[in-house]
Protein backbone atom coordinates (compact mmCIF):
# COMPACT_ATOMS: atom_id res chain seq x y z
CA UNK A 1 0.00 0.00 0.00
CA UNK A 2 1.42 3.75 -0.94
CA UNK A 3 0.45 6.94 -0.22
CA UNK A 4 -0.33 8.36 3.08
CA UNK A 5 -2.75 6.66 6.05
CA UNK A 6 -6.17 8.29 5.23
CA UNK A 7 -7.48 10.69 7.75
CA UNK A 8 -10.36 8.64 7.81
CA UNK A 9 -8.81 5.79 9.33
CA UNK A 10 -6.97 7.85 11.42
CA UNK A 11 -10.93 9.23 12.98
CA UNK A 12 -11.62 5.56 13.33
CA UNK A 13 -8.16 4.95 15.87
CA UNK A 14 -9.35 7.83 17.94
CA UNK A 15 -12.86 7.27 18.11
CA UNK A 16 -12.06 3.59 19.08
CA UNK A 17 -8.95 5.20 21.58
CA UNK A 18 -11.70 7.61 22.87
CA UNK A 19 -14.32 4.92 23.61
CA UNK A 20 -12.12 2.61 25.10
CA UNK A 21 -10.90 5.20 27.33
CA UNK A 22 -14.93 6.67 27.80
CA UNK A 23 -15.61 3.06 29.01
CA UNK A 24 -12.63 2.34 31.51
CA UNK A 25 -14.01 5.42 33.16
CA UNK A 26 -17.33 4.08 33.79
CA UNK A 27 -16.12 0.70 34.44
CA UNK A 28 -12.79 0.61 36.35
CA UNK A 29 -13.12 0.77 39.80
CA UNK A 30 -9.43 2.09 41.32
CA UNK A 31 -9.46 6.09 40.68
CA UNK A 32 -5.39 5.63 39.51
CA UNK A 33 -7.16 3.57 36.40
CA UNK A 34 -10.20 6.06 35.85
CA UNK A 35 -7.67 8.97 35.51
CA UNK A 36 -5.83 7.05 32.99
CA UNK A 37 -8.93 6.27 30.76
CA UNK A 38 -8.94 10.05 31.29
CA UNK A 39 -5.88 10.58 29.73
CA UNK A 40 -6.69 7.94 26.67
CA UNK A 41 -9.90 10.18 26.18
CA UNK A 42 -7.63 13.34 25.65
CA UNK A 43 -5.20 11.80 23.64
CA UNK A 44 -7.95 10.14 21.56
CA UNK A 45 -8.68 14.05 21.17
CA UNK A 46 -5.19 14.97 20.10
CA UNK A 47 -4.54 12.02 17.74
CA UNK A 48 -7.91 13.66 16.20
CA UNK A 49 -6.57 17.30 15.81
CA UNK A 50 -3.37 16.02 14.18
CA UNK A 51 -5.05 14.04 11.57
CA UNK A 52 -7.61 16.95 10.77
CA UNK A 53 -4.60 19.49 10.88
CA UNK A 54 -2.93 17.47 8.37
CA UNK A 55 -6.32 16.92 6.37
CA UNK A 56 -6.76 20.98 6.49
CA UNK A 57 -3.50 21.46 5.69
CA UNK A 58 -3.51 19.72 2.51
CA UNK A 59 -6.93 21.15 1.80
CA UNK A 60 -4.68 24.34 1.48
CA UNK A 61 -6.81 26.08 4.81
CA UNK A 62 -4.49 29.10 5.82
CA UNK A 63 -5.01 28.03 9.69
CA UNK A 64 -4.89 24.46 9.45
CA UNK A 65 -1.52 24.59 11.58
CA UNK A 66 -4.17 26.32 14.53
CA UNK A 67 -5.05 22.24 15.46
CA UNK A 68 -1.20 20.88 15.98
CA UNK A 69 -0.69 24.03 18.17
CA UNK A 70 -3.62 23.21 20.33
CA UNK A 71 -2.21 19.88 20.91
CA UNK A 72 0.17 21.18 22.79
CA UNK A 73 -2.88 23.69 24.75
CA UNK A 74 -4.33 19.86 25.32
CA UNK A 75 -0.79 18.23 26.87
CA UNK A 76 -0.31 21.20 29.30
CA UNK A 77 -3.64 21.09 30.09
CA UNK A 78 -3.46 17.18 30.89
CA UNK A 79 -0.16 17.77 32.61
CA UNK A 80 -2.09 20.43 35.10
CA UNK A 81 -4.69 17.91 35.41
CA UNK A 82 -2.32 15.29 36.84
CA UNK A 83 -0.52 17.50 39.09
CA UNK A 84 -4.08 18.75 40.96
CA UNK A 85 -5.68 14.80 40.39
CA UNK A 86 -2.80 13.03 41.62
CA UNK A 87 -2.39 15.20 44.36
CA UNK A 88 -5.53 14.86 45.47
CA UNK A 89 -5.49 11.22 45.46
CA UNK A 90 -1.97 10.94 47.35
CA UNK A 91 -4.13 13.08 50.07
CA UNK A 92 -6.55 10.66 49.86
CA UNK A 93 -4.43 7.19 50.26
CA UNK A 94 -2.75 8.50 52.92
CA UNK A 95 -5.57 8.86 54.72
CA UNK A 96 -6.94 5.40 54.02
CA UNK A 97 -4.92 3.42 52.18
CA UNK A 98 -6.90 3.03 49.05
CA UNK A 99 -7.91 4.41 45.66
CA UNK A 100 -11.27 2.34 45.31
CA UNK A 101 -13.77 4.59 44.06
CA UNK A 102 -16.58 2.46 44.88
CA UNK A 103 -15.17 2.62 48.49
CA UNK A 104 -16.96 6.20 48.40
CA UNK A 105 -19.22 5.02 51.36
CA UNK A 106 -20.67 8.44 52.80
CA UNK A 107 -20.82 10.09 48.67
CA UNK A 108 -24.08 8.71 47.74
CA UNK A 109 -25.78 9.23 44.42
CA UNK B 1 -5.04 36.26 13.34
CA UNK B 2 -3.90 38.36 15.53
CA UNK B 3 -2.46 41.80 14.34
CA UNK B 4 -0.58 43.81 16.75
CA UNK B 5 -3.92 46.39 16.64
CA UNK B 6 -5.05 43.33 18.02
CA UNK B 7 -3.05 43.19 21.15
CA UNK B 8 -5.34 45.56 23.95
CA UNK B 9 -4.80 44.80 27.55
CA UNK B 10 -7.31 47.31 28.73
CA UNK B 11 -10.38 44.44 28.52
CA UNK B 12 -8.33 42.46 30.47
CA UNK B 13 -7.59 44.25 33.49
CA UNK B 14 -9.72 42.63 35.63
CA UNK B 15 -8.55 39.20 34.62
CA UNK B 16 -4.80 40.75 35.42
CA UNK B 17 -5.95 42.46 38.74
CA UNK B 18 -6.73 38.92 40.03
CA UNK B 19 -3.78 37.26 39.00
CA UNK B 20 -1.92 40.30 40.55
CA UNK B 21 -3.72 39.71 43.66
CA UNK B 22 -3.14 35.75 43.71
CA UNK B 23 0.20 36.32 43.53
CA UNK B 24 0.37 38.81 45.77
CA UNK B 25 -1.12 36.82 48.76
CA UNK B 26 0.94 34.06 47.57
CA UNK B 27 4.26 35.97 47.72
CA UNK B 28 3.49 37.75 51.04
CA UNK B 29 3.10 33.87 52.84
CA UNK B 30 6.33 33.29 51.56
CA UNK B 31 7.46 36.69 53.27
CA UNK B 32 5.65 36.46 56.68
CA UNK B 33 4.05 33.01 57.18
CA UNK B 34 0.12 32.93 57.89
CA UNK B 35 0.10 36.36 58.16
CA UNK B 36 -3.93 35.81 57.01
CA UNK B 37 -3.67 38.76 54.84
CA UNK B 38 -5.19 36.57 51.68
CA UNK B 39 -8.88 37.48 52.33
CA UNK B 40 -8.67 41.52 52.51
CA UNK B 41 -6.07 41.18 50.03
CA UNK B 42 -8.66 39.09 47.75
CA UNK B 43 -11.42 41.76 48.68
CA UNK B 44 -9.66 44.46 47.27
CA UNK B 45 -8.68 42.08 44.36
CA UNK B 46 -12.08 41.66 43.58
CA UNK B 47 -13.10 44.66 43.37
CA UNK B 48 -10.90 46.83 41.80
CA UNK B 49 -11.93 43.88 38.93
CA UNK B 50 -15.21 45.35 39.31
CA UNK B 51 -14.30 48.69 39.08
CA UNK B 52 -12.06 48.41 36.16
CA UNK B 53 -15.71 46.45 34.60
CA UNK B 54 -17.89 48.90 35.66
CA UNK B 55 -15.45 51.85 33.79
CA UNK B 56 -16.00 48.94 30.51
CA UNK B 57 -18.97 48.71 31.15
CA UNK B 58 -20.60 51.73 28.63
CA UNK B 59 -18.04 50.94 25.68
CA UNK B 60 -18.60 47.29 25.66
CA UNK B 61 -22.68 48.59 25.95
CA UNK B 62 -22.32 50.97 22.80
CA UNK B 63 -19.36 49.73 20.95
CA UNK B 64 -18.56 45.58 21.54
CA UNK B 65 -15.48 44.65 20.54
CA UNK B 66 -13.19 41.69 19.99
CA UNK B 67 -9.46 41.54 20.57
CA UNK B 68 -6.57 39.36 20.43
CA UNK B 69 -8.19 38.13 16.90
CA UNK B 70 -11.41 37.41 18.19
CA UNK B 71 -10.53 35.73 21.22
CA UNK B 72 -11.56 37.85 24.09
CA UNK B 73 -14.54 39.27 23.47
CA UNK B 74 -15.76 42.53 25.52
CA UNK B 75 -19.16 42.68 24.57
CA UNK B 76 -22.64 42.94 27.13
CA UNK B 77 -22.95 39.86 28.28
CA UNK B 78 -19.14 39.41 28.92
CA UNK B 79 -19.02 42.26 30.51
CA UNK B 80 -22.09 41.77 32.72
CA UNK B 81 -21.50 38.05 33.60
CA UNK B 82 -17.93 38.88 34.81
CA UNK B 83 -18.98 41.29 36.87
CA UNK B 84 -21.90 38.45 37.80
CA UNK B 85 -18.42 35.95 38.53
CA UNK B 86 -16.89 38.59 41.02
CA UNK B 87 -19.96 39.52 42.76
CA UNK B 88 -20.55 35.42 43.30
CA UNK B 89 -16.87 35.62 44.32
CA UNK B 90 -17.35 38.25 46.75
CA UNK B 91 -20.22 37.12 48.43
CA UNK B 92 -18.57 33.55 49.00
CA UNK B 93 -14.84 35.34 50.47
CA UNK B 94 -17.24 38.04 52.52
CA UNK B 95 -19.54 35.08 53.92
CA UNK B 96 -17.06 32.63 54.43
CA UNK B 97 -14.63 35.08 56.39
CA UNK B 98 -15.10 33.89 60.27
CA UNK B 99 -16.25 30.06 58.80
CA UNK B 100 -12.38 29.45 56.94
CA UNK B 101 -10.42 31.01 60.47
CA UNK B 102 -12.42 28.80 62.55
CA UNK B 103 -12.49 25.36 60.08
CA UNK B 104 -8.81 26.29 59.74
CA UNK B 105 -9.29 26.09 55.59
CA UNK B 106 -7.06 29.44 55.84
CA UNK B 107 -3.97 28.08 54.84
CA UNK B 108 -1.62 30.24 52.18
CA UNK B 109 -2.93 29.03 48.95
CA UNK B 110 -6.99 29.29 50.09
CA UNK B 111 -7.61 32.70 49.14
CA UNK B 112 -5.21 32.99 45.70
CA UNK B 113 -6.85 29.80 44.47
CA UNK B 114 -10.51 31.17 44.99
CA UNK B 115 -8.78 34.40 43.31
CA UNK B 116 -7.65 32.06 39.80
CA UNK B 117 -10.55 30.44 39.74
CA UNK B 118 -12.62 33.60 39.40
CA UNK B 119 -10.08 34.59 36.48
CA UNK B 120 -10.80 31.47 34.79
CA UNK B 121 -14.36 31.96 34.82
CA UNK B 122 -13.73 35.41 33.69
CA UNK B 123 -11.43 33.84 30.47
CA UNK B 124 -14.68 31.71 30.01
CA UNK B 125 -17.21 34.28 29.63
CA UNK B 126 -14.91 36.44 27.70
CA UNK B 127 -14.20 33.26 25.05
CA UNK B 128 -14.34 34.11 21.44
CA UNK B 129 -12.93 30.53 20.88
CA UNK B 130 -13.13 26.91 21.73
CA UNK B 131 -9.19 26.77 22.74
CA UNK B 132 -9.57 30.02 24.82
CA UNK B 133 -13.14 28.38 26.59
CA UNK B 134 -10.87 25.33 27.24
CA UNK B 135 -8.11 27.14 29.03
CA UNK B 136 -10.58 29.14 31.26
CA UNK B 137 -12.52 26.45 32.01
CA UNK B 138 -9.02 23.92 33.13
CA UNK B 139 -8.33 27.20 34.86
CA UNK B 140 -11.13 27.48 36.84
CA UNK B 141 -11.75 23.96 37.39
CA UNK B 142 -8.38 22.68 38.28
CA UNK B 143 -8.83 25.21 41.17
CA UNK B 144 -12.18 24.52 42.53
CA UNK B 145 -10.99 20.43 42.56
CA UNK B 146 -8.36 21.47 45.06
CA UNK B 147 -10.70 23.69 46.97
CA UNK B 148 -12.96 21.07 46.89
CA UNK B 149 -10.70 18.13 49.04
CA UNK B 150 -9.34 21.36 51.28
CA UNK B 151 -9.76 19.69 54.14
CA UNK B 152 -7.71 16.56 54.18
CA UNK B 153 -8.52 15.59 57.55
CA UNK B 154 -12.35 14.88 56.62
CA UNK B 155 -13.38 12.46 54.65
CA UNK B 156 -16.35 14.04 52.59
CA UNK B 157 -14.30 16.66 51.59
CA UNK B 158 -11.74 14.33 50.44
CA UNK B 159 -14.68 12.59 48.80
CA UNK B 160 -15.80 15.36 47.37
CA UNK B 161 -12.34 16.50 46.24
CA UNK B 162 -11.94 12.99 44.27
CA UNK B 163 -15.73 13.21 42.74
CA UNK B 164 -15.30 16.22 41.15
CA UNK B 165 -11.90 15.56 39.81
CA UNK B 166 -12.58 12.68 37.97
CA UNK B 167 -15.91 13.78 36.66
CA UNK B 168 -14.17 17.15 35.92
CA UNK B 169 -11.45 15.71 34.03
CA UNK B 170 -14.03 12.82 32.41
CA UNK B 171 -15.62 16.06 31.21
CA UNK B 172 -13.10 18.16 29.59
CA UNK B 173 -11.72 15.00 27.97
CA UNK B 174 -15.22 15.03 26.46
CA UNK B 175 -15.26 18.80 25.35
CA UNK B 176 -11.55 18.25 23.93
CA UNK B 177 -13.10 15.36 21.61
CA UNK B 178 -15.46 17.50 20.96
CA UNK B 179 -13.85 20.31 20.13
CA UNK B 180 -12.02 18.14 17.76
CA UNK B 181 -14.36 17.20 15.85
CA UNK B 182 -16.14 20.15 15.43
CA UNK B 183 -12.32 21.44 14.39
CA UNK B 184 -12.40 18.33 11.91
CA UNK B 185 -15.83 19.85 10.42
CA UNK B 186 -15.01 23.26 9.98
CA UNK B 187 -11.27 24.06 9.98
CA UNK B 188 -11.10 26.29 12.41
CA UNK B 189 -11.96 26.94 16.56
CA UNK B 190 -13.00 30.54 16.89
CA UNK B 191 -17.08 30.86 17.00
CA UNK B 192 -17.09 32.96 14.21
CA UNK B 193 -15.26 30.74 11.80
CA UNK B 194 -17.66 27.63 13.23
CA UNK B 195 -20.54 29.84 12.59
CA UNK B 196 -19.38 30.54 9.05
CA UNK B 197 -18.46 26.47 8.10
CA UNK B 198 -21.81 25.34 9.77
CA UNK B 199 -24.06 28.02 7.79
CA UNK B 200 -22.54 26.77 4.83
CA UNK B 201 -23.29 23.34 5.40
CA UNK B 202 -23.39 21.10 8.88
CA UNK B 203 -22.77 17.36 8.51
CA UNK B 204 -22.16 14.58 11.19
CA UNK B 205 -19.00 15.64 11.79
CA UNK B 206 -19.88 18.89 13.37
CA UNK B 207 -23.11 17.49 15.02
CA UNK B 208 -20.98 15.03 16.96
CA UNK B 209 -18.78 17.52 18.03
CA UNK B 210 -21.42 19.56 19.23
CA UNK B 211 -23.12 17.04 21.16
CA UNK B 212 -20.06 16.29 23.10
CA UNK B 213 -19.32 19.91 23.81
CA UNK B 214 -23.11 20.29 25.11
CA UNK B 215 -22.07 16.66 26.98
CA UNK B 216 -18.68 18.29 28.63
CA UNK B 217 -20.61 21.92 30.01
CA UNK B 218 -23.08 20.13 30.84
CA UNK B 219 -21.68 17.95 33.48
CA UNK B 220 -19.89 21.77 34.47
CA UNK B 221 -23.37 23.04 34.36
CA UNK B 222 -25.24 20.31 35.99
CA UNK B 223 -27.48 19.13 33.15
CA UNK B 224 -29.52 16.24 33.95
CA UNK B 225 -28.17 13.05 33.76
CA UNK B 226 -25.08 14.77 33.99
CA UNK B 227 -25.70 16.30 37.71
CA UNK B 228 -24.88 13.15 40.04
CA UNK B 229 -21.92 14.55 41.10
CA UNK B 230 -23.83 18.13 42.06
CA UNK B 231 -25.30 16.30 45.34
CA UNK B 232 -22.24 14.71 46.91
CA UNK B 233 -19.58 17.27 45.98
CA UNK B 234 -22.01 19.92 47.31
CA UNK B 235 -22.06 18.72 50.50
CA UNK B 236 -18.81 17.28 50.76
CA UNK B 237 -17.22 20.28 50.19
CA UNK B 238 -16.35 22.89 52.91
CA UNK B 239 -19.42 25.30 52.71
CA UNK B 240 -17.55 28.31 51.66
CA UNK B 241 -16.00 25.91 48.43
CA UNK B 242 -19.44 25.12 48.32
CA UNK B 243 -21.04 28.67 48.14
CA UNK B 244 -18.42 29.81 45.51
CA UNK B 245 -19.01 26.60 43.09
CA UNK B 246 -22.31 26.98 43.20
CA UNK B 247 -22.23 30.41 42.02
CA UNK B 248 -19.11 31.39 40.39
CA UNK B 249 -18.75 27.88 38.19
CA UNK B 250 -22.28 28.01 37.43
CA UNK B 251 -21.85 31.61 36.25
CA UNK B 252 -18.97 31.28 33.81
CA UNK B 253 -20.30 27.53 32.60
CA UNK B 254 -23.48 29.49 31.44
CA UNK B 255 -21.63 32.41 29.76
CA UNK B 256 -19.45 30.27 27.82
CA UNK B 257 -22.78 28.14 26.59
CA UNK B 258 -24.46 30.49 25.80
CA UNK B 259 -21.99 32.52 23.54
CA UNK B 260 -21.54 29.02 21.99
CA UNK B 261 -25.13 28.62 21.25
CA UNK B 262 -26.02 31.86 19.75
CA UNK B 263 -22.63 32.52 18.14
CA UNK B 264 -20.92 29.28 16.78
CA UNK B 265 -23.60 27.22 16.42
CA UNK B 266 -26.32 29.94 15.70
CA UNK B 267 -29.01 28.00 14.90
CA UNK B 268 -27.53 26.12 11.92
CA UNK B 269 -27.49 22.48 14.04
CA UNK B 270 -31.10 22.37 15.08
CA UNK B 271 -30.61 18.65 16.09
CA UNK B 272 -28.23 20.13 19.05
CA UNK B 273 -31.26 22.54 19.97
CA UNK B 274 -33.84 19.62 20.22
CA UNK B 275 -31.15 17.24 22.31
CA UNK B 276 -30.46 20.55 24.83
CA UNK B 277 -34.23 20.91 25.49
CA UNK B 278 -35.20 17.47 26.27
CA UNK B 279 -31.99 17.76 28.41
CA UNK B 280 -33.01 20.96 29.88
CA UNK B 281 -36.41 19.67 30.79
CA UNK B 282 -35.20 16.41 32.46
CA UNK B 283 -32.84 18.74 34.65
CA UNK B 284 -36.31 20.91 35.62
CA UNK B 285 -37.82 17.94 37.12
CA UNK B 286 -34.81 15.55 38.40
CA UNK B 287 -33.56 18.87 40.08
CA UNK B 288 -37.28 20.05 41.54
CA UNK B 289 -38.24 16.85 42.66
CA UNK B 290 -34.81 16.06 43.93
CA UNK B 291 -34.71 18.79 46.27
CA UNK B 292 -38.08 17.48 47.46
CA UNK B 293 -36.84 14.64 48.65
CA UNK B 294 -33.73 15.65 50.79
CA UNK B 295 -33.09 15.95 54.20
CA UNK B 296 -30.13 17.95 54.43
CA UNK B 297 -30.07 21.88 53.30
CA UNK B 298 -27.00 21.46 51.68
CA UNK B 299 -28.38 18.58 49.74
CA UNK B 300 -30.99 20.78 49.42
CA UNK B 301 -29.41 23.53 48.01
CA UNK B 302 -27.83 21.22 45.84
CA UNK B 303 -30.87 19.68 43.84
CA UNK B 304 -31.77 23.54 43.59
CA UNK B 305 -28.61 24.02 42.23
CA UNK B 306 -29.75 21.69 39.48
CA UNK B 307 -32.86 22.73 39.14
CA UNK B 308 -32.19 26.29 38.31
CA UNK B 309 -29.66 24.74 36.04
CA UNK B 310 -32.76 23.93 34.32
CA UNK B 311 -33.87 27.24 34.48
CA UNK B 312 -31.12 28.76 33.22
CA UNK B 313 -30.75 25.99 29.89
CA UNK B 314 -34.46 27.77 29.17
CA UNK B 315 -32.24 30.78 28.27
CA UNK B 316 -29.66 28.77 26.54
CA UNK B 317 -32.60 26.71 24.39
CA UNK B 318 -33.69 30.03 23.78
CA UNK B 319 -30.62 31.83 23.01
CA UNK B 320 -30.11 30.67 18.76
CA UNK B 321 -33.50 32.26 17.81
CA UNK B 322 -34.98 34.83 20.13
CA UNK B 323 -33.87 37.91 21.52
CA UNK B 324 -34.69 38.32 24.89
CA UNK B 325 -32.74 35.23 26.22
CA UNK B 326 -29.50 36.70 26.60
CA UNK B 327 -31.16 39.36 28.77
CA UNK B 328 -32.93 36.14 30.48
CA UNK B 329 -29.91 34.67 31.09
CA UNK B 330 -27.60 37.52 32.55
CA UNK B 331 -30.46 38.61 35.01
CA UNK B 332 -31.46 35.01 35.92
CA UNK B 333 -27.59 34.40 36.90
CA UNK B 334 -27.49 37.76 38.32
CA UNK B 335 -30.71 37.29 40.54
CA UNK B 336 -28.98 33.42 41.23
CA UNK B 337 -25.73 34.35 42.17
CA UNK B 338 -27.54 36.75 45.52
CA UNK B 339 -30.19 34.55 46.61
CA UNK B 340 -28.12 31.08 46.40
CA UNK B 341 -25.03 32.69 47.77
CA UNK B 342 -27.02 34.12 50.36
CA UNK B 343 -28.83 31.27 51.43
CA UNK B 344 -25.24 28.26 51.21
CA UNK B 345 -23.80 31.88 53.64
CA UNK B 346 -26.24 31.51 56.84
CA UNK B 347 -26.72 27.83 55.83
CA UNK B 348 -22.72 27.43 56.75
CA UNK B 349 -23.08 29.50 59.78
CA UNK B 350 -25.97 27.93 61.40
CA UNK B 351 -24.16 24.54 60.58
CA UNK B 352 -21.98 25.57 63.61
CA UNK B 353 -19.07 24.80 64.63
CA UNK B 354 -18.67 21.07 63.71
CA UNK B 355 -19.59 20.64 60.22
CA UNK B 356 -19.58 16.85 60.95
CA UNK B 357 -22.26 16.71 63.06
CA UNK B 358 -24.11 16.35 59.72
CA UNK B 359 -26.34 18.41 56.79
CA UNK B 360 -29.60 18.17 58.46
CA UNK B 361 -33.01 20.44 58.38
CA UNK B 362 -33.33 20.13 62.06
CA UNK B 363 -30.04 22.49 62.54
CA UNK B 364 -32.97 25.36 61.64
CA UNK B 365 -35.54 24.29 63.78
CA UNK B 366 -35.81 27.59 66.05
CA UNK B 367 -33.60 30.07 64.15
CA UNK B 368 -36.68 32.19 63.85
CA UNK B 369 -37.09 33.01 68.00
CA UNK B 370 -33.12 32.85 68.38
CA UNK B 371 -32.17 35.05 65.65
CA UNK B 372 -34.96 36.53 63.89
CA UNK B 373 -32.46 38.85 61.28
CA UNK B 374 -30.40 35.75 59.95
CA UNK B 375 -34.05 33.34 59.72
CA UNK B 376 -35.66 36.61 57.99
CA UNK B 377 -32.11 36.56 55.41
CA UNK B 378 -32.89 33.05 54.60
CA UNK B 379 -36.93 32.71 54.96
CA UNK B 380 -35.80 35.61 51.63
CA UNK B 381 -33.15 34.09 50.16
CA UNK B 382 -35.44 30.47 50.02
CA UNK B 383 -38.10 32.09 48.68
CA UNK B 384 -36.56 33.77 46.06
CA UNK B 385 -34.96 30.12 45.01
CA UNK B 386 -38.73 29.09 44.99
CA UNK B 387 -39.78 31.51 42.60
CA UNK B 388 -42.29 33.73 44.68
CA UNK B 389 -42.94 37.56 43.81
CA UNK B 390 -41.90 40.13 43.81
CA UNK B 391 -38.08 38.65 44.85
CA UNK B 392 -35.66 38.37 42.35
CA UNK B 393 -36.20 34.79 41.57
CA UNK B 394 -39.34 35.17 40.46
CA UNK B 395 -38.07 37.69 38.02
CA UNK B 396 -35.17 35.74 36.78
CA UNK B 397 -38.00 32.70 36.12
CA UNK B 398 -40.65 34.56 34.23
CA UNK B 399 -38.25 35.88 31.82
CA UNK B 400 -36.31 32.56 31.49
CA UNK B 401 -40.06 30.82 30.79
CA UNK B 402 -40.96 33.90 28.53
CA UNK B 403 -37.41 33.87 26.56
CA UNK B 404 -38.53 29.87 25.92
CA UNK B 405 -42.38 30.82 25.02
CA UNK B 406 -40.96 33.47 22.11
CA UNK B 407 -39.21 30.36 20.30
CA UNK B 408 -42.25 28.03 20.31
CA UNK B 409 -40.91 25.56 23.23
CA UNK B 410 -44.54 25.89 25.11
CA UNK B 411 -43.97 22.17 26.76
CA UNK B 412 -40.20 23.14 28.25
CA UNK B 413 -42.35 26.30 29.45
CA UNK B 414 -45.50 23.97 30.94
CA UNK B 415 -42.65 21.82 32.36
CA UNK B 416 -40.61 24.91 33.92
CA UNK B 417 -43.69 26.18 35.45
CA UNK B 418 -44.95 22.72 37.05
CA UNK B 419 -40.82 22.17 38.62
CA UNK B 420 -41.02 25.42 39.85
CA UNK B 421 -44.21 24.78 42.11
CA UNK B 422 -42.86 21.53 43.23
CA UNK B 423 -39.67 23.09 43.83
CA UNK B 424 -41.93 25.45 46.02
CA UNK B 425 -42.65 22.80 48.19
CA UNK B 426 -39.56 22.00 49.04
CA UNK B 427 -37.80 25.64 50.09
CA UNK B 428 -40.78 25.72 52.50
CA UNK B 429 -39.82 22.76 54.78
CA UNK B 430 -36.86 24.78 55.87
CA UNK B 431 -38.98 27.76 56.31
CA UNK B 432 -41.42 25.83 58.06
CA UNK B 433 -38.40 24.32 60.40
CA UNK B 434 -37.00 28.38 60.89
CA UNK B 435 -40.66 30.03 62.31
CA UNK B 436 -42.91 26.86 63.30
CA UNK B 437 -40.46 24.60 65.57
CA UNK B 438 -38.56 24.53 68.61
CA UNK B 439 -35.36 23.53 68.59
CA UNK B 440 -31.87 24.52 70.03
CA UNK B 441 -30.69 26.28 66.97
CA UNK B 442 -27.59 28.30 68.44
CA UNK B 443 -26.08 30.71 65.75
CA UNK B 444 -23.59 33.16 66.90
CA UNK B 445 -23.84 36.63 66.43
CA UNK B 446 -22.50 36.59 62.50
CA UNK B 447 -19.00 38.86 62.45
CA UNK B 448 -19.03 42.27 60.29
CA UNK B 449 -18.08 40.39 56.82
CA UNK B 450 -20.43 37.94 57.36
CA UNK B 451 -23.14 39.80 58.24
CA UNK B 452 -22.09 42.16 54.74
CA UNK B 453 -22.10 39.42 53.00
CA UNK B 454 -25.56 38.80 54.12
CA UNK B 455 -27.16 42.18 53.97
CA UNK B 456 -25.65 42.45 50.66
CA UNK B 457 -27.32 39.51 49.26
CA UNK B 458 -30.34 40.11 51.02
CA UNK B 459 -30.46 44.16 49.49
CA UNK B 460 -29.61 42.85 45.65
CA UNK B 461 -32.39 39.79 46.08
CA UNK B 462 -35.17 42.41 47.05
CA UNK B 463 -34.14 45.45 44.59
CA UNK B 464 -34.01 43.51 41.84
CA UNK B 465 -37.27 42.22 42.19
CA UNK B 466 -39.11 45.38 43.37
CA UNK B 467 -37.32 47.09 40.62
CA UNK B 468 -36.57 44.73 37.70
CA UNK B 469 -35.92 47.83 35.32
CA UNK B 470 -32.76 49.22 37.39
CA UNK B 471 -30.76 46.96 36.21
CA UNK B 472 -32.67 45.27 32.56
CA UNK B 473 -31.93 48.50 31.45
CA UNK B 474 -28.69 48.14 31.21
CA UNK B 475 -28.52 45.41 30.14
CA UNK B 476 -31.97 45.11 27.51
CA UNK B 477 -31.17 44.47 23.71
CA UNK B 478 -27.62 43.07 24.67
CA UNK B 479 -26.87 39.80 22.62
CA UNK B 480 -23.66 38.34 22.25
CA UNK B 481 -21.20 40.44 19.36
CA UNK B 482 -21.76 37.86 16.24
CA UNK B 483 -18.16 37.17 15.36
CA UNK B 484 -16.65 38.04 12.11
CA UNK B 485 -14.08 35.64 11.09
CA UNK B 486 -10.69 37.36 9.21
CA UNK B 487 -10.29 36.51 5.84
CA UNK B 488 -6.79 36.44 4.02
Amino acid sequence: MTGPVPTEAWIVLSAALFLIGAVGVLRRRSAILVFLSVELMLNAGNLALVAFARQWADAGLITAMSGQTVVFVVLAVAAAEVAVGLGILVAIFRQRHSTDVDALSEVRL
Amino acid sequence: MIAPADIVLTPLLPFLILLVAASAALLIDVVQHRAQTGGPLALVGLTFAAVSYLVQFGGARTEPTAVFGLHWVVDVPAVALGLIVLFGAILSVLGGWTRVRRDDLDRPEYHPLLLLATAGGLVMVHAGDFVILLLGLEILSLSVYALAAWRPDRRPSQEAGMKYFLLGAFASAILVYGIALTYGATGTFDYGGVAQALLAGAGPLALAGGALIVVGLGFKVAFAPFHQWAPDVYTGAPTPVTTFMSVVVKAAAFGALLRIVATAWSGALPELEVALAVLVGATLLVGNFGALLQSGVKRLLAYSAVAHAGYLGLAVVAAAHGAFATEALIWYLAAYAAMNAGAFVVTMHVMGDDPDRGDRIEAFEGLGARRPGVAAAMTLFLLSLGGIPPLAGFVGKFLAIQAAVRVDHVALAVVAVLGAVVGLVAYLRPVFAIWFRDGRSSVPALAGPVRAAVVLAAVATVVLGLAPDLAYRWIEGSGPLALVPWTP
